[in-house]
């Protein structure tokens, strides 16, 4: 088969790739899990883990704080998508909350926990502002607010898109089928959206349940999974065979949340056409989910406030002068600047070969003639990507790369990223690539291309948009991640997330919130520039394409 | 009977539909005829109720129904995609509306539309196995049922194929008779709408160009537009079905 050869390449450089770089380190893993003392195989890990006190306490902490924390989000959620497709509110103020409730993703979650001390503790700045402490920040309390603002953004996409694609039409029909108002909604919006409201639920559960920035700061005497693992394995005791067990059973559960997504798929309800109709008017319903969505949002952003004061006064709260001292300082240390400078690089070359691999795993599995065999091998990597958790392939890491060349480098890092954030990129190319034309190959081919020429010259232009989101995609996640890297990063080679870790210890949160502006605005930034880019691609090809139809005509 | 006076309707300061009168006797087949573009769905989505009117009246056998919401006005809708509930099953689809309404219907009643349209077979399917002929069909008594006041249908024949067609076509006639049922189908096509309906208004550029029988249509086109655009076209497929049926012809004259 002459004619798959570059495809056959592709796919061999990704199997060796993935099988270095994700198989052999979860398999060590597993390995060191029942690797007794010296090189018996042993359960004696097991037993002490499971065993061990606290560790039962907080597998169902985790569990516990996990399911709390997605119920509301998919709530909250829920009621932000309705406010923008289901009432006649302006446009801008739609436009506003859609932006809104995505901005906290472009901060590290790191950052939340402080800025919730900072917010809600005891000297905190709303605390000042209603003249006592609200709650009770460390722990349970703490732990819920950060983990529902960390995952509205994800939980809100999801939906808000799913909503988008509702055929609302159907609300006429169940209207003049004689449907009480509760009826329409339970017909037209909440049976429809069922599988999505799951999906959003489970999302949820499993960033929660993994997340290791949030308890990291606010976690308290509240022991969650990721916490235990933590200390196993850079506390003052480290014990990597433990550490080995705790991460394995952190996978179960993702295990099984991503098998449910995938039964879940099955009962989306699709609809051929979209067709925009007229809302009900409904004043009452309107102001009262306006209302709604934004004491949502307003109660999600105000902690951030602080990270825009606190570092701009002298010393909070006792010296409360406006200075620029501390932004000055971070970039004249030498150290800080140079953290940022790292981030940078890391995420530009992790969104760089993210997308090239990505692109070429999708056109394996969209654009290619192999057998199902081996387009089933890249479905299932990207499957399992999604499955395994930041830490645990950080673990993984630590245990196969320690003692070789690549330990604390900046290639190992890179490579983390990329592996641990594979599999949305490559559902977004393969998605977008096995929408376009099937017999582009062959034309070209006809018209004598050669297989490069024509990806080139063909499906290239017309996947670039889609490039730009992956690109944007890989690169503000490789800015904000920490669970992965906190476990690989070295002195040398850390970026700003680690580096926030560390000024936990010493109480820098002037320099952690300078850093987590840093981070905010570069995010802001760059997805600015990728989507102004991506807009102007998508109206370049549709102008070719209105100049080829014009031609025809 | 359906009265429309001077009704208006603009979009952003464009006018979509300027100052449309119109009477429709009850148990009539009017077909809305007209490019895309032209206003006809806006206007089918006023009678409906979805789309509020700028101005003019809407009166419904001597009744103002201009500002009666939609559910209350007693018409239904067949949409061009039939929006069918993807989740129930064809009987449940047809019986919809009667778990809010049971007495609206009879249970014979919902029999003699099932077998009228020929479901029997097709109850208990899901609404994805069926082909689109029989979910227009599914459609039709899905709304039959409600007893509509006036039955609206939006390019009731677009997405179907040939013979299906006919044989739609051939339903909706027999609908509209058994049950005197005043029936607005929305279409872009002239054939369709001449052989189909009592009487079609051909609009154009959010105006009534002309409205009367089809054969009026055909003999007395009373403008450039309906000249240009809606006979013309019929006069080519004339021609393309005789050159066709050239031989058949001659046979048939020599016969005489």
């Amino acid at each position: 088969m002459r004619k798959n050869r570059e495809i056959k390449l592709i796919f061999a450089l990704l199997a060796v790739f993935f099988a270095g770089f994700l198989a052999v380190p979860m398999i060590s893993v597993l390995v060191k899990s029942f690797t007794g003392d010296g090189s018996s195989v042993s359960l004696s890990h097991y037993a002490e883990v499971l065993t061990g006190r606290g560790f039962l306490q907080a597998l169902w902490n985790s569990i516990l704080i996990s399911v709390c924390s997605a119920l509301i989000t998919t709530v909250l959620a829920f009621i932000l998508a309705y406010t923008i497709h289901y009432t006649n509110l302006g446009k801008r103020y739609k436009w506003l909350i859609s932006k809104a409730a995505i901005l906290p993703m472009l901060l590290p979650t790191i950052t939340y926990g402080f800025a919730i001390i900072y917010s809600f503790g005891k000297q905190g700045l709303l605390t000042q502002l209603f003249g006592r402490q609200l709650f009770d920040i460390y722990g349970f309390n703490g732990l819920l607010l950060g983990y529902v603002v960390y995952t509205l953004p994800i939980a809100f996409t999801l939906i808000n898109n799913a909503m988008g694609y509702i055929d609302k039409r159907f609300m006429i029909v169940s209207r003049l089928m004689g449907d009480s108002p509760l009826q329409t909604f339970r017909m037209t919006i909440v049976i429809p959206l069922l599988g999505t409201l799951a999906t959003a639920f489970i999302q949820t559960f499993f960033l929660c349940f993994t997340d290791f920035g949030i308890p990291a700061s606010v976690g308290g005497q509240f022991e969650v999974v990721a916490s235990v693992l933590y200390t196993e394995m850079l506390g003052s005791v480290p014990n990597f065979g433990n550490g080995a067990v705790v991460a394995l059973v952190m996978i179960i559960p993702s295990v099984v949340s991503i098998t449910v997504l995938h039964i879940l798929e099955k009962y989306n309800v699709r609809y051929n056409k979209i067709s925009p109709i007229e809302i009900k008017k409904g004043v009452k319903r309107d102001v009262a989910f306006g209302a709604l969505s934004a004491v949502i949002l307003i109660c999600t952003l105000c902690m951030f406030i602080v990270m825009f004061v606190v570092p701009f006064i002298e010393e909070w709260p006792y010296r409360m002068n406006f200075t620029f001292e501390h932004v000055q300082a971070v970039f004249e240390d030498r150290q800080l600047y140079g953290v940022y400078i790292n981030s940078l690089m890391v995420a530009v070359l992790t969104a760089l070969i993210g997308t090239l691999l990505s692109y070429g795993g999708a056109l394996v599995t969209a654009r290619s003639t192999v057998s199902g065999k081996l387009k089933k091998v890249i479905d299932s990597i990207a499957l399992v990507t999604n499955t395994i958790p930041g830490m645990v392939i950080g673990l993984a890491y630590l245990f196969v790369f320690t003692g070789t060349p690549l330990q604390n480098t900046f290639p190992i890092i890179i490579v983390c990223n990329i592996v641990h954030f594979f599999s949305t990129p490559y559902l977004m190319m393969k998605n977008s690539l096995s929408k376009m034309n099937a017999s582009w190959e062959t034309t070209a081919m006809l018209m004598g291309d050669n297989w490069l020429k024509t990806i080139v010259r063909v499906v290239t232009p017309n996947a670039l948009s889609t490039l730009l989101e992956v690109f944007s995609y890989y690169f503000v996640n490789a800015m904000v991640t920490v669970s992965a890297v906190i476990f690989i990063a070295g002195a040398r080679t850390m970026v700003i997330t680690t580096k926030i870790k560390e000024l936990q210890y010493f109480n820098e949160f002037n320099e952690i919130f300078v850093l987590s502006l840093l981070i905010l605005f570069t995010n802001l930034i760059a997805r600015a520039c990728f989507q102004k880019l991506a807009k102007m691609s998508k109206r370049s090809t549709a102008k070719v394409y209105h100049f080829a139809a014009k031609k025809a005509a | 009977m359906l009265e429309l006076k001077n009704v208006k309707k603009s979009y952003d300061g464009t006018p979509v539909l300027t100052d449309i009168s119109l009477n429709i006797e009850d148990g009539e087949i009017v077909s809305i005829l007209g490019p895309s573009g032209c206003g006809k769905t806006t206007l089918l989505n006023m009678i409906l109720g979805i789309v509020d009117a700028d101005g003019g009246k809407i009166i419904f056998n001597g009744e103002d129904m201009t500002n009666v919401p939609m559910e209350k006005r007693g018409f239904n809708i067949v949409f061009q995609d039939y929006a069918l509930f993807p989740n129930l099953n064809v009987y449940q689809n047809i019986t919809y509306g009667l778990r809010n309404n049971p007495q609206i219907s009879s249970k014979e009643e919902v029999e003699e539309l099932i077998s009228l349209l020929g479901l029997e077979e097709h109850l208990s399917k899901r609404i994805g196995q069926l082909s689109g002929g029989q979910k227009q069909r599914v459609a039709l008594a899905r709304t039959m049922v409600m007893k509509p006041k006036i039955l609206l249908l939006d390019e009731p024949l677009s997405a179907l194929d040939g013979v299906i067609k006919e044989s739609i076509k051939d339903r909706i006639k027999t609908i509209a008779r058994e049950y005197n049922l005043t029936t607005i189908i929305v279409t872009h096509d002239p054939e369709e709408a001449l052989t189909l309906s009592n009487r079609v208004m051909i609009i154009n550029e959010g105006k009534i160009a002309q409205f009367g029988k089809p054969e009026e249509i055909i003999k007395k086109p009373e403008n450039g537009f309906v000249k240009k655009f809606i006979l013309n076209q019929l006069e080519i497929k004339k021609n393309n079905i005789y050159t066709l049926f050239a031989g058949q012809l001659q046979e048939q004259a020599q016969v005489c």
